[in-house]
């Protein structure tokens, strides 16, 4: 048996070499012969390209556009929609759209030919702005509405509640464009072997770009390889974006016979890349006479940009996260995700949750305001518990301990304390937030859509690989599924070997997204592991596969967002404490503490690490990340001075704790986490700030430009 | 696209270098070779020859001379930011300009030639009355900071010229109370939104002698007003409080509307009336924050 908790920290497997600088990223890959390629982009938020001008290329420099898409191929990135187009044929939708490659030996050269490609536009009114796109300026380029999906679920009868209601209370929370500032930009590299087509990509999912592109050229996906390289950092932003790069550069290196390398500069992964949806959130909710919300009617709209990509499935996630980690007796929610000529929103880190649930912590605090109570006492009230009916009229199937986690951050905190002394408006304020994540895929898209398989190969020396498609992307997948594959074996994870996936090796586990990795993922590695550990002996070499098992009881309708749409639930509560400056209106944040249920954590010191870097990157989000559109670049804020994010002095150290809750269908008790730890800090941050200024917020971020404009 | 790129031995072949192909300094590199830089992979090119003096000898050092403190332009700003003789706010200045590994590399020439509306060195030294001085193959000239820096990104730097020391008068009094605040987009690593340096002096009988303030990020270039400082010489501590209204208004009117959203103009009429208030109360620190 286990000699120790698989808690215990162990060094990360990828540490030293991280540390060192000798791993290897796609930039640092080069191959005899290999060419670089430079976007050539949409200057124009719309309009009909009337003509491409270029200039003379040298011998050996070519340009790749749609009419190098070979017969059969189609033009389009299927990504979970296929909208997305590899490259603009006619129209474009957005500034920084992919019109061609510009192909060659000399990035210099490269450089100055870009520089003179002159496309010359008619130009259309454009949308930016939510409510631009619902207005369908200068005419609908989706269907005759903009929207590319519209859906509402009910749970109760909200109508009949709201005509008893005591009091109605209506409110308007929006939330802002976010960039991923992945340390490592996007990058990607094409090449023939053989009959074959090989990508090295900085990816999440090795599996999707495959299928992404392989149409483009009119193959199957086994005949399109995708090698995942080491990525330093991804947050969504490597979900699908990395077809963008892999498409245009598959068919350069079909039509050129050559390796081409694309590499995107800070400016480029910046400006020219996908963002976290800009939301609109409304709220009408119901209170009874002793304070309790009976009804929320809730309207939530996603800026989803110029194409759709996975923003139908960003949304749900949203939409079913709505009313936070209350159990709110009747309600509504419609969701829709409207299109604008903005560059593409797609999968960021928390996909659509921590949105809606920023928003419905902000409303409930502005209802506990007018109630004159302390929204804790609000909040608390209607916590879920287990059993309780979820929005989607499914079930909590598992004990929620929101309450042990409570009294962790209020005992480390001193909220109650603070709260009584910190008077409103005195500059010093502190705030709470609870949150969560549904592990995992909604509904039963693992056993559906998915369909996970992990491989694990006993090679002679006793040695085990890992042969999966999940990757490594800096938030210590390795370490965490090395250690449930050796804790299951009884062996040292030294002897458990991980590689980076290559589609033609390793077994299709699905996407590295949704906090399903070990939750989903590890599971499945843990009972192939056990498998392989009866067989251990029957031979020196031998491999075992093991498929995805839905626990049976959670029934989900995908078609009426009826039932169970997750089956485990990660679970946070925040305490942020800031002091903002009396003349600057800068904020000061002095203390920040948060408790987690993950179930039971594979690597205590991973998960601090998520934890630590999920609520950074939430506070960003709220204090700092200020995005705006640009007629110019697309967006106005691109490149690491003008895109603020927090730097390792803006944040205090933070008190972090978990409550141990096993979650049965999770390796070990484990659920997922990656996500949960960003979705709360914001509202904890935007509640203390809010106190301390006495002023009601409804939107983020906040830059003390805006905390002086709620001032005055 | 010019390629020649020169690395002068010492402070005399520089300046031959310079009088004969105008190649421009390059002494941190860090204005520079961000702004010239081009994509992944790609050197930065410039459109002039470019001379490397990082190493020039002659061009280290912070030393005093009778009454003024001498920095030489290739010193960086973590030399400023630990060396004890610099003044206090041009200390502070130095130590929050971007992060350790800029401190490490960016010099207060560079700081100064750039020009940048957003610079945090020239605030803190124009309000000091800093000069300029700046060599070349044939003579020397020296100017008050205010006036070598013209604009944004200009300069009165002629081509065969390099700047070779900042001169920081020190004043027979000292101030009775300083000044110092930048807000930066963050703790870090930030370019400031505003900076803002002051100084007031005392006389025994607690009359003002001496009172100076300037902006960074506030206009063109660094915003100083002698004769809005004028207002409150000769005004008595107590009567301060009645004069700040006028001092802020007159002070409002040097900023440029431009430049300056309302944030950065009431952010300065916060501070200033703060500074100004604290600092004729009796007993308050040297150092106001
Ligand atoms: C990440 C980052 C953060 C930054 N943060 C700040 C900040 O917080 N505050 C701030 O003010 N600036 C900041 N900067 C800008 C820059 O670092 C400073 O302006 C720095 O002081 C420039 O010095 P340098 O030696 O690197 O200049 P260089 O890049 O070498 O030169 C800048 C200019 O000055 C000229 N020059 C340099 N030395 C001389 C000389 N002796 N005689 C004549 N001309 C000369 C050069 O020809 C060039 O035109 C930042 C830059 C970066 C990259």
């Amino acid at each position: 048996m286990r000699q120790t908790p698989i808690g215990n920290p162990i060094r990360r497997v990828d540490a030293v070499a991280k540390a060192a600088g000798t791993l290897k990223y796609v930039a640092d890959y080069h191959f005899d012969d290999m060419l670089y390629a430079k976007m050539v982009r949409s200057a124009v938020p719309r309009g009909k390209i009337l003509s491409i001008d270029l200039p003379d290329l040298p011998t050996g420099y070519y340009f790749i556009s749609h009419k190098d898409i070979p017969e059969g191929g189609k033009n389009q990135l299927q990504m979970i929609k296929s909208d997305y187009k590899c490259f603009a044929e006619n129209e474009v939708r957005f500034i920084g759209e992919t019109i061609g490659l510009l192909v060659g030996p000399d990035r210099g050269e490269l450089e100055e030919l870009l520089s003179k490609v002159d496309i010359s536009y008619e130009t259309q009114p454009y949308s930016v702005t939510i409510e631009e796109g619902l207005e369908c300026k200068g005419g609908p380029f989706v269907g005759d509405d903009n929207l590319f999906c519209d859906f509402t679920i009910d749970k109760g009868d909200v109508d009949k509640v709201f005509k008893n209601a005591d009091r109605i209370f209506e409110d308007e929370i929006r939330t802002g464009w976010q960039e991923h500032v992945h340390l490592e930009t996007n990058g990607a590299v094409a090449l023939c072997e053989g009959d074959k087509f090989v990508i090295y990509v900085s990816a999440q999912c090795p599996f999707y770009v495959r299928k992404s592109i392989a149409g483009l050229i009119n193959r199957p996906y086994e005949d399109v390889i995708v090698r995942q390289t080491a990525t330093g950092g991804a947050f969504g932003g490597k979900e699908h974006f990395p077809d963008v790069l892999a498409g245009p550069l598959l068919v350069a290196t079909y039509t050129i016979g050559k390796p081409v390398q694309l590499i995107f500069d800070r400016f480029e992964d910046s400006a020219y890349s996908v963002k976290r949806h800009p939301s609109r959130t409304r709220f009408k909710t119901a209170v009874d006479d002793k304070g309790n919300i009976i009804a929320m009617d809730i309207d939530v709209v996603y800026n989803a940009g110029g194409y759709e990509s996975c923003s139908y499935v960003v949304l749900q996630r949203g939409v079913f996260h709505a009313t936070g980690v209350y159990n709110i007796p009747n309600s509504r929610v419609r969701g829709r995700a409207v299109a604008t000529n903005t560059f593409p929103s797609d999968a960021f880190r928390g996909f659509g949750a921590p949105q809606t649930l920023f928003a419905v912590e902000t409303h409930l605090n502005h209802i506990a305001d007018s109630l004159h109570i302390d929204p804790l006492e609000l909040k608390r009230r209607h916590f879920l518990k287990k059993g309780d009916v979820t929005v989607t009229n499914g079930h909590i199937n598992e004990n929620v301990v929101l309450p042990e986690m409570l009294q962790q951050v209020l005992d480390q905190s001193g909220y109650p304390e603070k709260v009584r002394t910190y008077e409103k408006g005195s500059y010093k304020g502190i705030g709470i937030s609870f949150y969560n994540h549904g592990g995992a895929f909604t509904g039963n898209g693992e056993q559906m859509i998915i369909k996970a398989k992990v491989r694990l190969k006993k090679n002679r020396n006793g040695t085990v690989d890992l042969l999966i498609g999940s990757t490594e992307m800096g938030q210590g997948l390795q370490t965490a599924l090395i250690k449930i594959v050796a804790d299951a074996l009884q062996i040292d994870p030294k002897y458990v070997r991980y590689p980076n996936p290559d589609t033609s090796k390793v077994a299709d586990s699905g996407p590295t997204v949704a906090s399903r990795s070990t939750m989903i993922v590890g599971k499945i590695a843990e009972r192939a592991a056990l498998s392989l550990k009866e067989r251990w002996n029957e031979s020196d070499e031998l491999t075992v596969e093991e498929e995805y098992e839905h626990p049976e009881g959670f029934p989900w309708d995908q078609a009426t967002f009826q039932g169970d749409a997750y089956i485990g639930y990660g679970w946070g509560a925040c305490v942020v404490e800031v002091e903002v400056d009396p003349l600057t209106f800068e904020v000061n944040t002095t203390g920040i503490w948060s408790s987690h249920d993950v179930g039971v954590a594979i690597d205590e010191l991973v998960v601090h690490g998520q934890v630590n870097g999920g609520i950074i990157q939430s506070l960003g989000y709220a204090a700092m990340e200020k995005l705006d559109f640009s007629q110019k670049t697309g967006f106005k804020q691109v490149g690491l001075s003008d895109y603020i994010i927090p730097t390792s002095m803006d944040f205090p150290s933070q008190r972090c704790t978990l409550v141990e809750n096993p979650y049965e269908y999770g390796p070990s008790g484990a659920k997922g986490m990656g996500e949960l730890v960003f979705n709360g800090a914001s509202a904890a941050y935007v509640d203390a700030v809010s106190r301390a200024v006495n002023r009601p917020i409804y939107s983020i971020p906040i830059p003390p430009e805006t905390i002086t404009e709620l001032i005055s | 696209m010019v390629e020649s790129c020169y690395i002068p031995k010492d402070l005399k072949e520089a300046l031959r270098i310079r009088k004969e192909t105008q190649a421009r300094p390059l002494a941190g590199g860090t204005d520079l070779m961000v702004v010239h830089r081009r994509g992944t992979g790609v050197v930065p090119s410039f459109p002039w020859p470019v001379m490397i003096v990082s190493r020039l000898p002659q061009l280290q050092g912070i030393f005093t001379d009778g009454n003024e403190i001498v920095i030489r332009s290739l010193v960086t700003c973590s030399e400023i930011e630990k060396n004890d003789d610099v003044p206090y706010q041009v200390r502070k200045a130095a130590s929050l300009l971007g992060a350790h590994s800029l401190r490490n590399l960016a010099t207060i020439g560079g700081n100064i030639c750039n020009a940048s509306p957003k610079g945090d060195l020239p605030v803190p030294l124009i309000m000091m009355d800093a000069k300029v001085v700046l060599l070349s193959a044939t003579g020397k000239r020296i100017l008050p900071l205010d006036e070598f820096i013209t604009g944004p990104k200009k300069t009165a730097l002629h081509s065969d010229e390099i700047l070779t020391e900042i001169r920081i008068p020190v004043p027979t009094v000292p101030y009775s109370h300083i000044w110092y605040r930048k807000i930066g987009t963050r703790k870090a690593n930030a370019i400031s939104k505003l900076s803002m340096s002051a100084a007031i002096t005392f006389s025994q009988e607690r009359i003002v002698t001496d009172f100076r303030s300037a902006n960074g990020a506030s206009g063109p270039k660094v915003a100083r007003s002698r004769e809005v400082e004028q207002i409150l010489i000769g005004t008595h501590a107590r009567e301060i409080a009645n004069k700040i209204p006028e001092i802020l208004s007159a002070y409002d009117a040097i900023l440029s509307p431009h430049a300056m959203p309302e944030y950065r103009r009431s952010s300065t009429r916060r501070m200033l009336h703060y500074f100004l208030t604290k600092a004729a109360s009796e007993d308050c620190e040297r150092i106001i924050i």
